[in-house]
Order: structure tokens, then C-alpha cells, then sequence
């Protein structure tokens, strides 16, 4: 069997490209999180400046492909004296797309915690910063568990962007070509990957409900 | 006699929502230990006149001084103002994450520096004295809206305030838990709190007021003790609204 065969030969490099996608993805994702976090807290600021730039950034980047984004910071920061190996360049790319999204849940999530309680907070004198820290931010996130596991999902899908730059070892997407052009498997070599990418996903979405039952608020 | 600065007071202000103009020209002096009871039709500027008292709505022009201080515009001298200033919403507004416990003792903690232990039990002590001290590991979702709107009196509260507003504190509760927040606010009159309430409960303003505050379009048309303005309102937009209320 020809699928047998693909496995006893390449078994291994199914394992580690399913290990590199696991973690380019979970740290293009926590990035993709403090950024997002960061950005729409200049989002929702007082300084009106901070709160164009935030707005600006949500508008640049979340309307670049992936690819279009890692051709950029691979090819186009070179030009700016920015030269960065491989796969920092793929987590650039996913950190600075995701966390547009990321900021635009972070969002939606802070406009249902409603401008009474923001009102209430002030009213009690608290600052800014603390009216983030401690009733806004806290709120925001627990309400944005389903929209961040989408997310977290997209981030994974999006490091396939790394099968189109060499990366050793290679990601899920990118075993796929590596094994394609040694041997003629064509789209058998597809099925171990989409196996993965299909049960990560499941994994994440049951993980994120559990999460989210867990923390939602009553209200 | 020594002259009294005034716990709250209103020069000349003035305030518009786009064309509206919201508040004309409020000249207003609330002394320490008065309750000023605000009432009038809805529209008539009652709330925005309350909630420009902690510059939860900013003025246009005029000045507000709260026992001789100008009102800062912004920043951390706002926030400390703001903290001597408690204020009741109609829609409670309690923080919904937290409990019942801990929306009482956030202000203190975080503004006033208050240790956590001694921030407790000064939380439990306001919260038997609004009665309910029993709801304190609960989250506000799972209390009724009466008892909701006494913990919210009970945080404000918490941060000793010198001022009390309280915003249609009644308006969002169901008429069977009406009284429960107002013998709560009657009991804290008593004890000399000076506060500013806009209300439509007829009866309370009656019972709590020292002055009743009569507004429409944005103008205090009358100002007088409730005995006063409730047997024999001098305007006719007062008579008019004090006859379209009892004709319920």
C-alpha cells in the first residue's frame, strides 16, 4: 500500500512538522494576543492620537493576505536594514495579522461590558489604567473565549504561510511539498496533515467551550 | 455667623447636546448635610444636571465647585474628586465579574488604599446596613434588581463619600422593590448625608427633601420645600406636571 509506504518513509517528518505547526502556533498566537491587547487598549484610550494609530493599524492589517504579509517582512524589511531568518519572518507575519483580529474580538468584547459600569468606575474614582485593569480587560476576555478559539484556529491555518519559505523542519503544509517533489505521492500526502490540522481544531474548539462555559459571565 | 461653603455648587452653567440646550444658565447652591430632591418631565435636563456633578457630563460653559474646590476637567484630580462624590445609576451598573463582596471593597482598595481585611469587613458592616450582607459571594446577576441597586448604594458608600447622586434610582426597579431602596436612601438623609436625587417617586421627595428642585427645558423653575411646592407650585408647567403624575 502506497499510504503504508508514505508512512514508514516519512512518518517522522509527519511528527515534526505536526510539532512545528503546534508551536509556531501557539507563539504567533500568544503574540498575536499581548499585541492585540495592546493595540486596542490605544483603541479605547483618552489620547486621541493613540486611538487613530490603533485604529489605523486594526485597518492595515487585517486586510494584508498572509502570504502578501510574509513576502514583506521577508523581502521588503530587508530594504530597512531589518533582516530576520526564516521563521521569525512567518511569526512576524502571523503576529502582526492575528492580533488585528485579535483586537477587533478584544473590542466587541469590551462594548459588552457596557458604558454604566465603565460610568460606575469612573464615578469611584478610579484611573484610567485602572478601570482597564480591573474592570474592563478582565470582563473583555472572558467574553471573548468563542471568538478567540476561531482565532486561535486561524492562527494555526495561517502559519501554513511558512510551506512557502524554507523552514527546517518543515510545517504541516510544507511536508506536503517537501515529500511531493522526492516522491509522487500528490494528494496522498495531504491526508496526515489535514488529519491534523482537523484534529487540532476539533481539540481547540472543545477546549475553548469548556473554557468558556467556565468563565462566561452571568449577566 | 461664619458663612458655609457650599457642599455643591453651580455657577452659571451651561450645557447643549448638539442644538439641544440641555441646561440654561444653573445657579445652584446644595449646603453640607441638604438633600435637594430633582424633579420635573423627562427631557427636562434632571439627570444630565446630576451626572455634570461628577463631570460624568462635561459642561459648556459656567462652573462647578464641590465644597469650594473647581471641578478639574480631567485626569487624576478628577478621579480623586470624583472618589469624594458617590454616585447611584438607575441601572445599578454593578461590576458584573465580580461579587457582590468585591464590588463593594474595589473603590476603597484600589482608590482610598485601604487594606483588603479592613476593606471587607467595612464592606459586610454597609452591606448588613442595606441588608444584604447575606448576598455577599454572589455575582450581581443572580441578585433581584432591588437588591442590586442596594449594594450599589452600598459601594458608593464604601468610599465615604461627601456627596451622594443618585439618578433615578428607582426607575428600573420592579414597584415591589421600590421602597426597599428608598427606605435606604430616607435612612442615609437622616443621618445628615447631603445628597442630590432626581426621582420621579412623589411620595419620597416628599418624605426626604429638604428643597425641591422643580426643572423643565433645561431651567430650574422652581425651588421651594416640598410642603411648599407640592400644595401650591407657583409655574404652570409645575402644575401641569404634578397633575398629569396624579392622574395615575
Amino acid at each position: 500500500m502506497r499510504f503504508i509506504e508514505l508512512l514508514s518513509t516519512y512518518g517522522d517528518m509527519y511528527v515534526e512538522a505536526a510539532f512545528a505547526t503546534w508551536w509556531m502556533t501557539a507563539v504567533s498566537f500568544i503574540g498575536a494576543m499581548i499585541l492585540g491587547l495592546m493595540v486596542t487598549v490605544m483603541r479605547v484610550c483618552p489620547i486621541k492620537p493613540l486611538r487613530v494609530v490603533g485604529d489605523f493599524y486594526v485597518q492595515v492589517f487585517r486586510n494584508i493576505p498572509g502570504i502578501s504579509m510574509l513576502i514583506l517582512v521577508a523581502y521588503a524589511l530587508p530594504y530597512l536594514g531589518l533582516v530576520l531568518d526564516w521563521v521569525p519572518c512567518v511569526l512576524v507575519s502571523a503576529i502582526l495579522i492575528c492580533s488585528a483580529f485579535a483586537s477587533e474580538n478584544f473590542m466587541s468584547g469590551i462594548n459588552t461590558v457596557g458604558v454604566g459600569q465603565i460610568e460606575a468606575a469612573r464615578s469611584l474614582g478610579l484611573t484610567f489604567t485602572q478601570m482597564m485593569r480591573l474592570v474592563i480587560i478582565p470582563q473583555a476576555l472572558r467574553s471573548v473565549v468563542p471568538p478567540m478559539t476561531n482565532l486561535l484556529i486561524a492562527t494555526m491555518l495561517t502559519t501554513a504561510i511558512a510551506s512557502q519559505v524554507p523552514v527546517t523542519p518543515p510545517e504541516l503544509t510544507g511536508v506536503v511539498s517537501y515529500i511531493n517533489t522526492r516522491m509522487p505521492y500528490g494528494v496522498l500526502a495531504f491526508i496526515v496533515p489535514a488529519a491534523t490540522y482537523l484534529c487540532t481544531s476539533l481539540l481547540i474548539g472543545y477546549v475553548g467551550n469548556k473554557i468558556d462555559q467556565r468563565v462566561r459571565i452571568l449577566r | 455667623m461664619t458663612e458655609q461653603i457650599p457642599a455643591v455648587e453651580f455657577r452659571h452653567v451651561d450645557k447643549h447636546f448638539g442644538k439641544l440646550h440641555v441646561l440654561r444658565d444653573i445657579n445652584l447652591s446644595i449646603m453640607p448635610g441638604e438633600v435637594v430632591v430633582v424633579i420635573g418631565p423627562s427631557g427636562s435636563g434632571k439627570s444630565t444636571l446630576c451626572r455634570t456633578v461628577n463631570r460624568l457630563e462635561t459642561i459648556d460653559s459656567g462652573e462647578i465647585y464641590i465644597h469650594g474646590e473647581l471641578l478639574p476637567e480631567e485626569g487624576k484630580a478628577l478621579a480623586a474628586m470624583r472618589s469624594k462624590v458617590g454616585m447611584v445609576f438607575q441601572s445599578f451598573n454593578l461590576f458584573a465579574h465580580k461579587t457582590v463582596l468585591d464590588n463593594v471593597t474595589m473603590g476603597p482598595t484600589q482608590v482610598l488604599g485601604v487594606k483588603k481585611k479592613e476593606a471587607e469587613e467595612q464592606a459586610m458592616a454597609l452591606l448588613a446596613r442595606v441588608g444584604v450582607a447575606d448576598q455577599a459571594k454572589k455575582v450581581p446577576a443572580q441578585l433581584s434588581g432591588g437588591q442590586q441597586q442596594r449594594v450599589a448604594i452600598a459601594r458608593s458608600l464604601a468610599m465615604r463619600p461627601e456627596v451622594m447622586l443618585f439618578d433615578e434610582p428607582t426607575s428600573a426597579l420592579d414597584p415591589e422593590m421600590i421602597n426597599e431602596v428608598l427606605d435606604v436612601i430616607v435612612e442615609l438623609a437622616r443621618e445628615g448625608m447631603t445628597m442630590m436625587v432626581v426621582t420621579h417617586e412623589m411620595g419620597f421627595a416628599r418624605r426626604v427633601a429638604d428643597r425641591v428642585l422643580f426643572m423643565a427645558d433645561g431651567v430650574i423653575l422652581e425651588e421651594a420645600t416640598p410642603d411648599e411646592f407640592f400644595s401650591n407650585p407657583k409655574t404652570d408647567r409645575a402644575r401641569e406636571f404634578l397633575d398629569s403624575i396624579a392622574g395615575h
